[in-house]
């Protein structure tokens, strides 16, 4: 199978998209699932969030972060990756949960939020907000990969307030859950202000799914790498999640856990531009 | 009169091989492997054949070693054995064929294992391969994981002519031969090249797939006339106590799938990145906490312990591993169990907590079974924690199959042909038993193939 990159468009300076040739993933996509992308044949199996399958194509959202993702960056529409395996993960169910709220501020979240959104509008009785965040208006995306076409409502914002609405998701979904109308909440992206959202909506006493983002190798539910901790019951993220009840999330232990091949990222990272230094 | 000491084996040195991942042995020379096969004494009622999971020739092939029929040796073995090069690294070989050789009993039994991987070698060498007539019947069998058993099933259904598919979750092949033993045991151009004979014999290998994810399990019910179920024993079992979600903490599974399948020692050559300290302490003595701990030496730790809570005498790993371990400067702390994990406030391990042992009675198995000694803790500082307790039956695969029967502990439940609950549906290897040996998983996979092809013929 050649996973052949169909269309390749920048959404900011940061972050990009590709469509990828994969049928037996696309076939058996579910909002909210995963897949995991092996770029080169001595590259990592990297989990990946999908944001829509097409015909034999899926669409994915990457963040020019470390090696993998920029070296990917280089590639061209024809160019293909090696591997791209999926579905997978167990999403939450597409059901009727009344009033939800979609949240993300990262590419990750932001993928999963168009794709479960599109979806749970189809229900009767759900009334869809999204509400998708970024630092300053030069990291939004392009308007036509933004919600405000599958959302009943739909809520730019900047943190700098510089295009939409000022402020955090967490600023605005504060008012939300505070006017009462909030049966669900979604959201994805950085894991830290997830743990935030997570305290809120205890505190108003609205369930809500939190995308847990955990290091994976085989992400089949053999390494243990993206274990998760659920009330103080171990759980994986790539099997069991990685969307999780947040109220019920070890999010210090998340949070550290998600850090921890941080130094060997950034070694990664140098010996890819010593490389490409030599190219030059 | 039979010469009662074997041909030693060549290895590299214990200074020299800690420094790569390269085969500890070195593999007989021809005259090596002649000269050990002329001690066997060719009994006329061999005990080491009875001995062996997948019933090889094991007598005939040591004769045709001894004259020189190094081709003839190789055919006998494939006839019984997908895969002789690796099993004769990686089966606990002391406990079966060579365990019950007469000439164990006032000097070494014969060194089959060895023998075994110089023909296979040598097959390889010289192009030597094994020429099949497959009359082709048009009955199709799946097969769910590319490990031992899975590997064993479908080699023997081809040759019995059924068009066979086997679906493998992982992007290579192999199973446990890939992504859990150490190249240094079992070297990668020999799993490469073993694996390439199933798809030159027509095995279809479909990577990537995952059953009941990607593939529906009712899409192969509907699809082929039989399946062997494969899945393994994958899941890690961790030890539940405090401060396993610490940085540094992983399972052997987790450290063995990055240093071997995602060749991590390569790293940043390969992508994939591995961490461990200057202090890595393992938990258990099994074949898989030791080759965890060769790992961790290889890859430039200064000290490496083995912390186990019996003796190595009583430990499941295999004698020439604890061997090869102890000539590679592993600890073994004996007599000791993790109590908790320390860790610092960056959320990283600084040490453990351990309880001595003492033995009192015999457990289930027949083992010493160890207690802890009350006031007897005591702590010892790691940077790095590798859990190699033992392994669970996969539940990715089960949890998306609920019609199939299995036991609490997540084992598939079959009958004594092999069959689960499901007709046609069929279950061997690690899923079965929970957790054995590559090539216990083998003998499974090539009792199962009969088993389905009686099964076909009905």
């Amino acid at each position: 199978m050649k996973h052949v990159i169909t269309r390749k468009e920048n959404l900011n300076s940061a972050d990009y998209l590709i469509d990828v040739v994969a049928p037996e993933v696309a076939r058996r996509f579910v909002p909210g699932s995963f897949c995991v992308l092996i770029t080169i044949p001595e590259g990592e199996r990297i989990p990946m969030s999908i944001q829509k399958a097409e015909d034999d194509k899926i669409t994915f959202y990457i963040k020019k972060l470390g090696k993998t993702s920029r070296e990917l960056d280089s590639w061209k529409v024809g160019d293909s990756l090696y591997k791209v395996i999926g579905p997978m993960g167990t999403p939450p169910p597409i059901r009727k949960y009344g009033n939800v709220v979609f949240a993300s501020d990262l590419v990750c979240g932001h993928a999963e939020n168009y794709a479960m959104c599109k979806e749970l509008i189809k229900i009767d009785g759900n009334h869809v907000t999204s509400i998708q965040s970024f630092p300053t208006e030069v990291d939004v995306y392009p308007e036509k990969e933004l919600c405000d076409t599958v959302a009943d409502k739909f809520i730019l914002a900047t943190e700098d307030g510089s295009k939409g609405e000022k402020g955090h998701y967490l600023d605005i979904i504060k008012d939300l859950l505070e006017a009462g109308k909030v049966d669900q909440v979604f959201a994805g992206g950085a894991i830290p202000p997830l743990r935030d959202l997570s305290i809120l909506t205890k505190k108003y006493g609205v369930p809500i799914y939190a995308t847990v983002r955990q290091i994976m190798v085989d992400a089949t539910g053999m390494c243990g790498s993206c274990r998760v901790f659920i009330d103080g019951e171990q759980k994986l993220a790539c099997i069991d999640g990685p969307m999780f009840d947040g109220h019920k999330v070890d999010w210090e232990a998340a949070i550290s856990r998600l850090a921890m091949f941080k130094n060997k990222e950034a070694e990664a990272m140098e010996c890819y531009n010593e490389k490409m230094k030599g190219v030059k | 009169m039979a010469i009662q000491r074997r041909v030693p084996m060549r290895e590299q040195a214990p200074e020299e091989r800690i420094k790569n991942f390269k085969s500890v042995p070195l593999g007989y020379s021809k005259e090596e492997a002649i000269t050990e096969a002329k001690r066997c004494i060719q009994c006329k009622n061999p005990t080491c054949e009875p001995g062996c999971p997948v019933r090889m020739d094991i007598k005939d092939i040591i004769y045709e070693i001894a004259h020189e029929n190094f081709e003839k040796a190789f055919l006998i073995s494939k006839k019984d054995n997908a895969v002789p090069a690796m099993t004769g690294r990686v089966c606990p070989q002391e406990e079966q064929c060579e365990g019950v050789c007469i000439l164990g009993k006032k000097g070494d039994p014969i060194n089959i294992g060895k023998l075994f991987a110089f023909v296979a070698d040598w097959a390889r060498e010289n192009g030597i391969t094994e020429h099949l007539e497959i009359k082709e019947s048009a009955k199709k069998v799946a097969i769910v994981g590319a490990g031992p058993a899975g590997i064993t099933c479908a080699v023997d259904l081809r040759k019995m002519g059924y068009q066979v598919t086997i679906f493998e979750a992982l992007h290579m092949a192999g199973g446990v031969l890939q992504y859990g033993i150490p190249p240094f045991r079992l070297p990668r151009d020999v799993v490469d090249y073993e694996l390439a004979f199933l798809e030159e014999i027509g095995v279809d290998i479909q990577l990537n797939h995952i059953v009941g994810q990607n593939v529906d399990f009712s899409e192969l019910r509907e699809n082929y006339d039989a399946i062997y179920l494969a899945t393994g024993a994958g899941a890690p079992k961790f030890l539940k106590i405090d401060g396993e979600k610490l940085k540094g903490v992983y399972s052997a599974n987790e450290f063995l799938i990055r240093v071997n399948l995602m060749k991590a020692y390569k790293f940043p050559d390969w992508d994939t990145p591995i961490i461990y300290g200057d202090k890595v302490g393992v938990i258990g003595c099994g074949n898989v906490a030791l080759d965890s701990a060769r790992c961790a030496k290889r890859l430039g730790a200064k000290e490496v312990f083995i912390l186990y809570r019996r003796t190595k005498a009583c430990a499941p790993a295999r004698e020439e591993e604890i061997l090869h371990a102890m000539e590679e400067g592993i600890i073994f702390k004996e007599m000791v169990c993790p109590s908790r994990i320390i860790g610092n406030d960056d959320g990283w391990i600084t040490g453990i907590g351990l309880i001595k042992t003492k033995f009192e009675g015999i457990d289930k198995a027949g083992r010493p079974r160890p207690v802890n000694i009350k006031n007897s803790e005591m702590e010892m500082d790691l940077d790095t924690l590798i859990i190699a307790l033992g392994t669970t039956p996969n539940r990715l695969f089960l949890s998306n199959a609920p019609e199939l029967d299995t036991y609490s502990w997540g084992g598939i439940k079959t009958d004594d042909s092999f069959e689960t609950n499901l007709k046609g549906v069929f279950a061997g290897g690690d899923a079965l038993t929970g957790g054995s040996t590559v090539i216990a998983a083998m003998g499974n996979g090539r009792d199962a193939a009969v088993a389905i092809q009686k099964s076909l013929n009905e």
